[in-house]
């Protein structure tokens, strides 16, 4: 029988809050939000990288994150899809509850029938966030780019594209 | 998940020494992990064979990119990302940039690194042709020092390196030696991202007088190691580049590669395709020949027959006559540089006489103030709305007009390329610029369209 490893204190952000959990340094940073946090927006599609259901952002930077080992993550910002808000530059809703507003880009989707069952869409979300914060006017083929690493088996994925075309056009032309 | 996490150990010293003096204590102990986008992926398969893993993540020792005169110094902790995004190797070493956007996607080129990719040793893996073209060197490093060896020598055989248990890489040199050289990759593949290659070919090749002086090739996914192609490579050089060159050394190439059957494709495609790649590589060098014959043509040319020659690419006398005066160009990138530079330092009545040579996006016909060869450029470049539909055309008059009135000026927009659409989605968004803006965004449209046009002028 191999010897018990002992678990790692592992103190990291996440969406903004500082918490520490306990978890084997191996331990995925996929599964520890997930059944450590309660974070359960990311979620495993393939277990490879392959499909983006995972996605997260780590320090501002997009990653897959069923193949980081959550030693890594360490003193890391975590962000998951729970952790958009209003505040990033997104347009609020006017009169609306804000913990019920969606982000122009979660808006942009509901609009153009980008989501169906919605399994991919946390992962989409993230790397589509990702992209407009470091390039806001992205062309078709930049979307198509950013948006490669995610696989939805639903939409056909032009739907997604346009809704990320459609949050990316500076409020006053829409 | 097929592991238990329980059964690893993982340690993140937090400097290169102690990872050193760790490998060094325990040889073979130790697997080291960066990114751990294949390490982990074998993990959760339940195939990972080892159970103590160090992590190399984000040290900043092995996270640099050093550039000195001579070469330039890639840490082995720098990811995809990192490359992309350097300026110098987007610029000397193309060919690894170009891999770095081609490996996985974008969250995978944000963990995956150089040194990861080197030493697991996949003979698909994107960078290595590159970085065999390249003359690349490894720096490794121990406890018992540095050494340096080339990447040539790296791999023994299938996923089997050079490397000592107590070593790591801890950086991969590139030579500054092949910015001039035309720069050839393409990888082929089930999909544009997220595939493992079939193929991959790798070139460098630099002509002179019509034949091909030196070239480089490599290719990935045809051996059990990342190949270079030293056969075709000397069947190629000094050969004129005629069309029994190309037959040649397709033949050299599909006998050079041993490429096996696997999941991916089959022995028999993947040399065909090999060889499909290297005569597309050699045809590229062909026109970069006749180009450079046009422009050296063109460089012996009177001055005022120079200046009109140039004219078309860009509707600006001013512009004509300083690149026309700034003659001989030793090659297309310092015509393209040159120009780059006439453009931005000119002022604003010459950018006006410029843009005034173009069509309205949506008008059938050119100006009469542009010459024939700029009018049927601009057909081309303009394609796509020709064949656009009566109220998207009708949109598109109508925001030019909105734009005219707003600027006193046409909208320049480098089209080639652009759905009728796009241009409209383009129009709008720069409808909302205010006057220095809007003057500095169609002068960079115009460069642009300038750039496309001198590439078409010297190809002719």
């Amino acid at each position: 029988m191999t010897a018990e490893r002992p678990q790692s204190e592992i103190a990291f952000e996440v969406n903004g809050e500082a918490r520490t959990v306990y978890a084997y340094p191996m331990a995925r940073l996929l599964d520890v939000l997930r059944h450590e946090l309660g974070l359960t927006g990311p979620k495993e599609g393939c277990g490879e990288g392959e499909c983006g259901s995972c996605s997260v952002l780590l320090d501002g930077v997009l990653v897959n994150s069923c193949l980081v080992p959550v030693l890594q993550a360490e003193g890391t910002k975590v962000v998951t899809i729970e952790g958009l808000t209003q505040n990033d530059g997104f347009k609020k809703q006017e009169g609306v509850n804000p913990e019920l507003s969606m982000t122009a880009l979660q808006q942009a989707l509901v609009e153009c029938g980008g989501a169906q069952c919605g399994i991919c869409t946390p992962g989409i979300i993230m790397a589509a966030t990702h992209l407009l914060r470091k390039n806001p006017t992205p062309n078709a083929g930049e979307i198509r780019e950013a948006l490669a690493g995610n696989l939805c088996r639903c939409t056909g994925y032009a739907q997604i594209c346009e809704a990320v075309a459609k949050a990316a056009v500076p409020e006053r032309t829409r | 998940m097929k592991a238990n996490p329980a059964d690893y150990e993982l340690v993140a010293p937090r400097n290169l020494s102690e990872v050193v003096a760790l490998l060094a204590k325990q040889p073979g102990m130790w697997l080291p992990i960066a990114g751990g986008t294949d390490l982990m992926v074998q993990y959760s398969a339940g195939k990972l064979a080892a159970r103590r893993l160090v992590s190399l993540w984000n040290l900043p020792e092995l996270r640099r990119i050093d550039v000195a005169d001579s070469e330039v110094s890639i840490g082995s902790g720098c990811t995809y990302a990192d490359l992309r995004e350097h300026g110098v190797i987007e610029r000397e070493f193309p060919l690894l940039a170009r891999a770095a956007r081609w490996t996985g996607s974008v969250a995978n080129q944000n963990r995956g690194t150089l040194g990861g990719n080197i030493v697991n040793a996949s003979p698909a893996a994107d960078s290595l042709p590159a970085l065999l073209v390249y003359d690349a060197e490894l720096v490794l490093i121990s406890m018992r020092g540095e050494r340096r060896v080339l990447y040539g020598d790296f791999h023994l055989g299938y996923k089997k390196t050079l490397l000592a248990p107590d070593e790591l890489i801890l950086a991969i040199c590139l030579p500054r030696r092949f910015s001039r050289y035309l720069q050839y990759s393409r990888k082929v593949g089930a999909r544009n991202a997220q595939a493992i290659s079939k193929v991959c070919v790798a070139a460098l090749g630099h002509s002179a007088d019509g034949s091909v002086q030196d070239v480089r090739i490599a290719a990935g996914s045809v051996a059990p190691v990342p190949l270079r192609l030293p056969k075709t490579e000397d069947a190629i050089r000094e050969k004129p580049l005629d069309a029994a060159l190309l037959r040649m050394a397709r033949q050299v190439a599909a006998s050079e590669v041993h490429p096996i059957d696997d999941i991916r494709s089959t022995a028999a495609y993947r040399s065909a395709v090999v060889g499909n790649l290297i005569v597309e590589f050699l045809q590229l060098l062909k026109s970069e020949a006749r180009r450079l014959n046009a422009l050296q043509r063109w460089n012996r040319l009177s001055l005022e027959s120079a200046v009109q020659e140039a004219l078309p690419c860009c509707g600006s006398q001013a512009w004509a006559r300083k690149l026309a005066e700034r003659r001989p160009y030793t090659d297309f990138a310092s015509l393209i540089a040159a120009s780059d530079e006439i453009w931005n330092r000119l002022d604003e009545l010459d950018w006006l006489e410029a843009f005034s040579k173009h069509p309205r996006i949506g008008d059938r016909e050119a100006p009469t103030s542009a010459s024939s060869q700029s009018a049927s450029w601009s057909r081309q470049e303009q394609g796509a709305v020709a064949d656009t539909a009566e109220q998207l055309r009708s949109a598109l008059v109508e925001a030019n007009s909105e734009y005219e009135r707003r600027f006193g000026r046409i909208f320049i927009v480098c089209a080639t390329g652009k759905s009728a659409t796009e241009m409209l989605d383009i129009l709008r968004g720069r409808l909302q610029n205010d006057e220095a803006t809007e003057l500095r965004a169609a002068a960079e449209e115009q460069r642009k369209i300038t750039n496309l046009r001198l590439e078409k002028w010297l190809s002719q």
